[in-house]
């Protein structure tokens, strides 16, 4: 009867243990998601000040520019969902590379302390956010490993936690200088 | 960045002759130490044959008295004047020899062979967490090498315990070169890389021990393998650590370690601290070997060139983020 008890006492706290483990590492994806959120907000504020730095260099890439500052409107729009979101975003890191790479043929511009100065703050924007996207997938790698080894794997099912999907870094991170 | 072969056309040029002169005093240096060994080892020699030949039927013990004071007032004329002269050789080694080296190597460095980073800089790096009772060192390094500012110098860190007879003793905490460096990113938090023992020892369950780790930050695992096989990571922010140790720098630190050996690393206050733990005293005049021997002077050449070029294996110089 007592070893009964024991046992049945024991397994109770093994329960706890890994349900409390799997909502640490579920509440953890989260954290690190928003902290990606936060990242992507900090780009979107330097858009007005990058455009304004270069419309006057740029004349002949007008469209370029009003396409941005469209793209960081609706990055802001809280009726998208969160696959328009990242289809969002990835477009601004396709304009914004386009632009950087415009820069190249105005060299007044690219001289200039302003410019200088922004790229910078742009450089440093862009390697947190590939920070984050990093800590984003440590943590979701950690929760995965959770919702499928065992025995945590049999909690996961009864709190119908599923896999969650890793970030897929672009290539321009993965290649970063520093 | 200073080559082999120019050290060695260097040496040829500018050292050999200044250690030519530094071996003529170092002969003169050892002389009085002769004259100490000769009755010493004749000592040595009448107790053994005592001992096991005449079984001290034949020789008196005023023979040992004698030699006893024979040694006495040799050594009490000569050693004062050993070591006076044994720190003026030091002296002027690493004023003519090591100095000269670190200028050609970057004259915009400046040696001190007395001086050394300071306690409060050592106990700031986070490195070693240990109560430091002992602490010395010399061979300070300090400059610019291109827009980063360097300083490193050797130092022995060490804290003393009781043996079971309830004797004190000193055992060290870090032995080695000790490196500073302005980093070439902002950042408010702490990162700490220590060489990962306990899991190289106890597999999972040394990863759960670091995990538990009270004196540190949090554990923050890093995507690259190779890199957790060999370090621990610890950082105050997720995130920060990431953008610290960047793929390329992680890369990096795993190429510097090949080089250098055991190294603990750690980035705060926008600086990074890395310790190179050696098991040997550097820049220091051989006293028993010649002062001509190449392989010494361009071991020392070596240990230099591996701190000075941290700043390009870490790549400190390249200023792209918002600080300059």
């Amino acid at each position: 009867m007592w070893i009964g008890l024991i046992i049945f006492g024991c397994l109770i706290l093994l329960f706890v243990i890994m349900f409390n483990s799997l909502v640490s590492r579920k509440n953890q994806v989260e954290n690190a998601f928003a902290s990606i959120d936060v990242y992507l907000k900090k780009r979107a504020d330097q858009i007005p000040s990058l455009v304004n730095s270069i419309k006057g260099y740029m004349n002949h890439e007008k469209a370029m520019l009003a396409q941005i500052t469209k793209l960081r409107k609706e990055s802001f729009d809280s009726k998208i969902g969160s696959n328009e979101r990242v289809d969002v975003e990835n477009k601004i890191t396709d304009s914004m590379n386009k632009i950087m790479l415009a820069v190249e043929a105005y060299p007044d511009l690219k001289a200039s302390h302003n410019f200088i100065q922004l790229q910078r703050s742009l450089n440093e924007v862009e390697e947190q956010l590939a920070a984050s996207r990093r800590a984003f997938n440590a943590s979701v790698t950690d929760y995965n490993n959770g919702v499928e080894s065992f025995p945590m794997n049999i909690v996961a099912l009864m709190m119908a936690y599923k896999r969650k999907n890793m970030f897929v870094i672009p290539m321009e991170s993965r290649g970063q200088t520093n | 960045m200073k080559t082999a072969e120019e050290f060695n056309r260097y040496y040829d040029v500018n050292l050999i002759s200044k250690l030519r002169d530094l071996e003529n005093e170092r002969k003169k240096l050892l002389r009085p130490v002769i004259f100490l060994c000769l009755p010493f080892v004749g000592s040595v020699v009448i107790f053994f044959l005592n001992f096991f030949v005449l079984h001290f039927h034949h020789l008196d013990r005023a023979i040992f008295v004698g030699a006893i004071l024979i040694n006495g007032t040799l050594g009490a004329v000569f050693l004062p004047r050993f070591f006076k002269l044994k720190k003026t050789l030091k002296v002027k080694y690493k004023e003519e020899i090591i100095k000269e080296m670190v200028y050609f190597i970057d004259p915009s460095l400046s040696y001190n062979s007395t001086s050394f980073i300071s306690q409060s800089d050592f106990e700031n790096s986070k490195l070693f967490t240990k109560g430091i009772d002992r602490y010395e060192g010399d061979d300070l390094v300090v400059g610019n090498i291109g827009k980063t500012e360097v300083r490193f110098s050797e130092l022995n860190a060490q804290y003393e315990t009781t043996d079971k007879d309830g004797r004190s003793r000193y055992v060290s905490i870090f032995n080695g070169i000790f490196f500073i460096a302005d980093f070439h990113k902002d950042f408010v938090g702490e990162t700490i890389v220590l060489p990962d023992t306990a899991e190289k020892l106890f597999g999972k369950l040394g990863a759960m021990f670091q995990k538990m780790n009270i004196s540190r930050p949090d554990l923050v695992k890093l995507e690259n393998p190779d890199f957790e096989k060999a370090f621990v990571v610890y950082g105050t922010d997720q995130v920060e650590t990431r953008y610290i140790l960047t793929p390329a720098l992680i890369q990096r630190i795993m190429d510097f370690q090949k080089k250098s050996g055991k190294i603990y690393l750690s980035f705060l206050y926008s600086k990074v601290y890395i310790a190179i733990s050696l098991n040997k005293n550097l820049f220091e005049p051989p006293l028993f070997k010649s002062m001509l021997n190449y392989k010494l002077v361009e071991d020392y050449f070596k240990y230099l060139i591996l701190m000075v070029n941290i700043v390009e294996d870490l790549d400190l110089n390249t200023r792209i983020w918002s600080k300059n």
